[in-house]
């Protein structure tokens, strides 16, 4: 357990020697960075397999906490380390794609994510955080394009602009409880933070986090980018780092926030999420940016989820997660040759019959029709709002399913057109071999959980209970109480 | 006011400036000055939690303790906070370079339209005639350049 | 058009009044002067003994702290790398600025070695005194920038850069790495706490700050160059 460190460092430190190992040898350069994510997603899977049911922490330096930093593994965290790990390598530049830097920043990008999902410090988080967020505009610059450059700049300033209030949130609670550590923030909690103070903390990371968790209203980055960056890093910052932040805010709603207005506060804002996202994706006339709205819809139904207190909720968001984690970089991949507007889609299905094919079983997932499993995660999520009872709540299950309609009917509106006669003028083009290759083991994986559905279905509601289980937090990390609470 | 109010009333005035020089200038160079005032603000509040009235110093000096130190993890998390703030300002100030040199402005509202066209050409659609994307009213104050 | 541009104002004013309030609400509720300090009390008492630093901030951001010390070294690399993606240019057309008068050359050729000796007596002093790698690894990036400011035709040497920010890097995870292999955790500090308050105290801290000087200083020149040399070219 103590090597998981190296799912954060191994690839830091391939970064930071890869302009070196260059000079030797080209070869080794480019062959370095998969190799050392094939390691790291190994490292994880063992741990996985060795972790159970438990959880464990990691004491940085030796210290106990709270002096320290820890890093806290369970299976949430674990699952989305590999998650990021195993993602970066499918999704890496190959064959040189944007030479050494663009290497370099999907190194940083696994070992930052890895420790975003892992961290069980505050401060450590803002870091990571942080880390992240530059990685990503590096990362959106890539095709140099002057659209690409004033993209990533607002991306930044809505960012920054998040990250220092995420900032003053982390000075508040440290001012109210003079600790860090996530575990002794969760035994003082409910006694410090349970006030005005506490809930303006938690309004300022929810507006931090939310940025890169694509959360109302700081979301407006979102369709400039993806239309703008190279769709597979689109993939990566739509599939993983979106998720990465949505773990963020699940752990501190979960460990820190446990107050019914937070709760409220994430339901409003998903809904709207849902709302503007469903609308503007069905309006959007190019594929990028109706993938790019249509993730704004999906992860707003991921933080109503969210706002359902208890497992149930964590359970239904998790699996909209997850679900959401698989597709939406394989969408991207598709959109990579089809990024022109959806008129020029017409007749794609001739030019490339398995993209369309893969396309039309993302799109019935994403629009959750049984039996995919889209489908049975949308059901959890509806299921959970009607047991809350509360007008809020129906409204939330009234928007989801309103978001529905507008989703079958741009989502038939593109399938339809891919399956017509194409028009003289010639055929879109067909897909890459590797962006089709990765589309269909995505394919594959999700045609597996159909059948594995039961399993799996298990597996994540004791992710779920595991997640909401505060004393197992506290008793794993155990931190020391240097001073009885006043 | 007794002076805890006032260094936090200054540590959250920054933080309001800076939010103000965001949302309300609408020029690049502006906003990352901005977003600077902002930091500063944050990092600013961050330090203030760990002063203790009367403490000195957390150093110890020829082997001295003193009786009461103040907080030294604060005063650690402002330095990566600062270092980090310094990265991203230095990687936002290449981007404005690069954003200037394509668009000729710094005008947050003209940018926008051009990334817009932009797009949009790439895409092969016309713009869409929205009030999303304005354009810019007569009699408007001309895009400056070189300002900088 | 107007219109919309009165709405836009009108919202970002409510917001702004909006933020103002909660921060005015959030003033009322600090406490000041009195600091819970769950942490740093425990801090304060066990660093001496435990790391050797008598500078207690070093011990926070290089020993209970030094991860967070790591990553933002990170950060600031791959900002580098970032802006070095954005402004970087095709070999070949070279353009700059004049060269400086006589006043700023000879100015930067006579605090070049100072700022050099300063700038490492800062760094390898950071345990004991106000100062450390951060501090120290920006003068050393003024006084490699300084020449340049100078002479701008004489570039900046990036592959020396790339080569010291990589190595420096690479050796603050080694140091942590070496602690795992002893069986420990990740960057435990090593070698023992020495005696407190002399040079050659708090085991591996010193050398966690070369490598953080170094690194910020290459990284911070890096940029500042990649920078100029954008500017110059308009």
């Amino acid at each position: 357990m103590n090597n998981l460190i190296l799912l954060v460092v191994l690839p830091l430190i391939t970064a930071f020697l890869l302009p070196v190992i260059d000079r030797f040898s080209t070869l080794a350069a480019r062959w370095s960075g998969p190799l050392v994510l094939l390691i790291t997603t190994f490292i994880g899977a063992s741990a996985w397999l060795q972790l159970g049911t438990g959880a464990v922490s990691l004491e940085l330096g030796g210290f106990r906490p709270p002096l320290g930093i820890v890093l806290y593994v369970d299976q949430l965290a674990l699952l989305f380390a590999i998650a990021v790990s195993f993602g970066t390598l499918l999704l890496w530049p190959y064959g040189n794609r944007g030479g050494l830097r663009q290497q370099t920043l999907t190194l940083l990008l696994a070992g930052s994510g890895s420790g975003l999902a892992l961290s069980g410090d505050l401060f450590n988080i803002y870091v990571f955080y942080e880390l992240v967020a530059v990685v990503s505009y590096g990362l959106a610059v890539s095709l140099r394009t002057p659209a690409a450059f004033a993209a990533a700049i607002r991306y930044l300033i809505i960012s920054g602009f998040g990250a220092a209030l995420s900032l003053a949130g982390i000075a508040l609670i440290y001012d109210a409880t003079g600790t860090l550590n996530l575990a002794q923030l969760a035994q003082l909690a409910p006694e410090k933070l349970n006030d005005l103070q506490g809930l303006s903390a938690f309004v300022l990371l929810l507006i931090g986090i939310g940025v890169k968790a694509e959360l109302f209203p700081v979301n407006t980055w979102v369709p400039e980018i993806y239309a703008t960056a190279p769709k597979r890093v689109s993939a990566l910052l739509a599939g993983l780092v979106s998720k990465l932040a949505v773990v963020v805010i699940l752990r501190l709603l979960v460990l820190i926030f446990p107050q019914p207005e937070a709760h409220t506060l994430l339901l409003v804002l998903g809904i709207l999420g849902v709302l503007t996202g469903e609308l503007a994706a069905w309006r959007a006339r190019d594929l990028p940016r109706v993938l790019a709205y249509s993730s704004i819809g999906q992860l707003g139904i991921v933080f109503i989820a969210f706002s359902v207190p208890g497992e149930a909720g964590v359970f239904a968001g998790l699996a909209m997660a997850l679900h959401h984690l698989l597709i939406k970089p394989a969408l991207f991949l598709l959109a990579e040759r089809w990024d022109g507007s959806l008129a020029g889609l017409t007749g794609a299905a001739k030019a490339s019959p398995l993209g369309a094919a893969l396309f039309v079983l993302f799109s019935l997932s994403l629009l959750g029709i049984p039996p995919l499993p889209g489908f049975w995660a949308k059901l959890l999520v509806l299921t959970s709002l009607a047991q809350m009872g509360a007008a809020l709540y129906y409204t939330g299950a009234v928007v989801i399913m309103l978001g529905m309609v507008l989703e079958a009917n741009y989502l038939f509106r593109i399938i339809a057109r891919m399956y017509q006669k194409a028009p003289s003028t010639g055929t879109p083009p067909g897909h890459g071999r590797l962006d089709l290759a990765i589309s269909s083991m995505l394919g594959a994986g999700l045609i597996a959980a159909v059948f594995l559905l039961a399993p799996l279905a298990d597996r994540l509601q004791g992710i779920a209970a595991q997640t909401v289980d505060v004393n197992q937090y506290i008793e794993a990390v155990n931190p020391v109480p240097t001073r009885n609470p006043i | 006011m007794d002076m805890g109010t006032l260094m936090f009333a200054g540590a959250l005035g920054l933080m309001l400036i800076g939010t103000a020089a965001l949302v309300l200038s609408g020029h690049l160079m502006r906003m990352v000055f901005g977003l600077a005032l902002l930091e500063s603000g944050a990092s600013l509040l961050l330090v203030l939690t760990g002063y203790r009235s009367g403490a000195s110093a957390p150093i110890i000096l020829d082997g001295v303790v003193p009786a009461s130190m103040v907080d030294p993890v604060p005063q650690a998390l402002v330095l990566t906070a600062i270092v980090i703030a310094l990265g991203v300002q230095a990687l936002a100030l290449g981007l404005v370079l690069r954003v200037h040199r394509a668009y000729g402005t710094f005008e947050m509202r003209e940018i926008r339209r051009r990334m817009e066209r932009d797009i949009c050409d790439q895409a092969g659609l016309e713009l869409p005639s929205s009030n999303e994307v304005p354009e810019p009213y007569p009699g408007s104050p001309k895009p400056q350049q070189g300002e900088y | 058009m107007r219109q919309y541009n009165s709405m836009r104002r009108l919202t970002s004013l409510l917001f702004l009044a909006g933020l103002g309030l909660l921060l005015a609400a959030i003033l009322q509720r600090l406490n000041f002067g009195q600091p819970p300090m769950i942490v740093g009390d425990a801090i304060n008492a066990a660093a001496p003994a435990q790391v050797g630093a008598a500078n207690l901030v070093t011990s926070v951001v290089l020993a209970y702290r030094g991860f967070d010390t790591l990553l933002e070294l990170t950060i600031l690399f791959t900002a580098a790398t970032a802006a070095g993606l954005a402004l970087g240019r095709e070999p070949g057309d070279r353009l700059a600025d004049p060269e400086a008068g006589p006043i700023v050359r000879a100015g930067a050729d006579l605090f070049f070695p100072l700022l050099l000796v300063v700038g490492l007596y800062i760094i390898f002093h950071g345990h004991l005194t106000p100062g450390g790698g951060f501090q120290g690894g920006v003068i050393l990036a003024a006084a490699f920038f300084m020449p340049q400011l100078a002479r701008p035709a004489s570039r900046l040497e990036h592959r020396m850069t790339t080569l010291i920010e990589g190595l420096a890097g690479a050796t603050f995870i080694l140091i942590g790495l070496l602690a795992l292999f002893e069986g420990e955790a990740f960057l435990t500090p090593l070698l023992g706490v020495g005696t407190l308050g002399t040079l050659l105290s708090a085991g591996t801290l010193p050398m966690l700050y070369l490598a953080v000087g170094l690194k910020v200083g290459a990284e911070l020149a890096g940029l500042l160059a990649s920078l100029a040399e954008m500017g110059a070219e308009e």
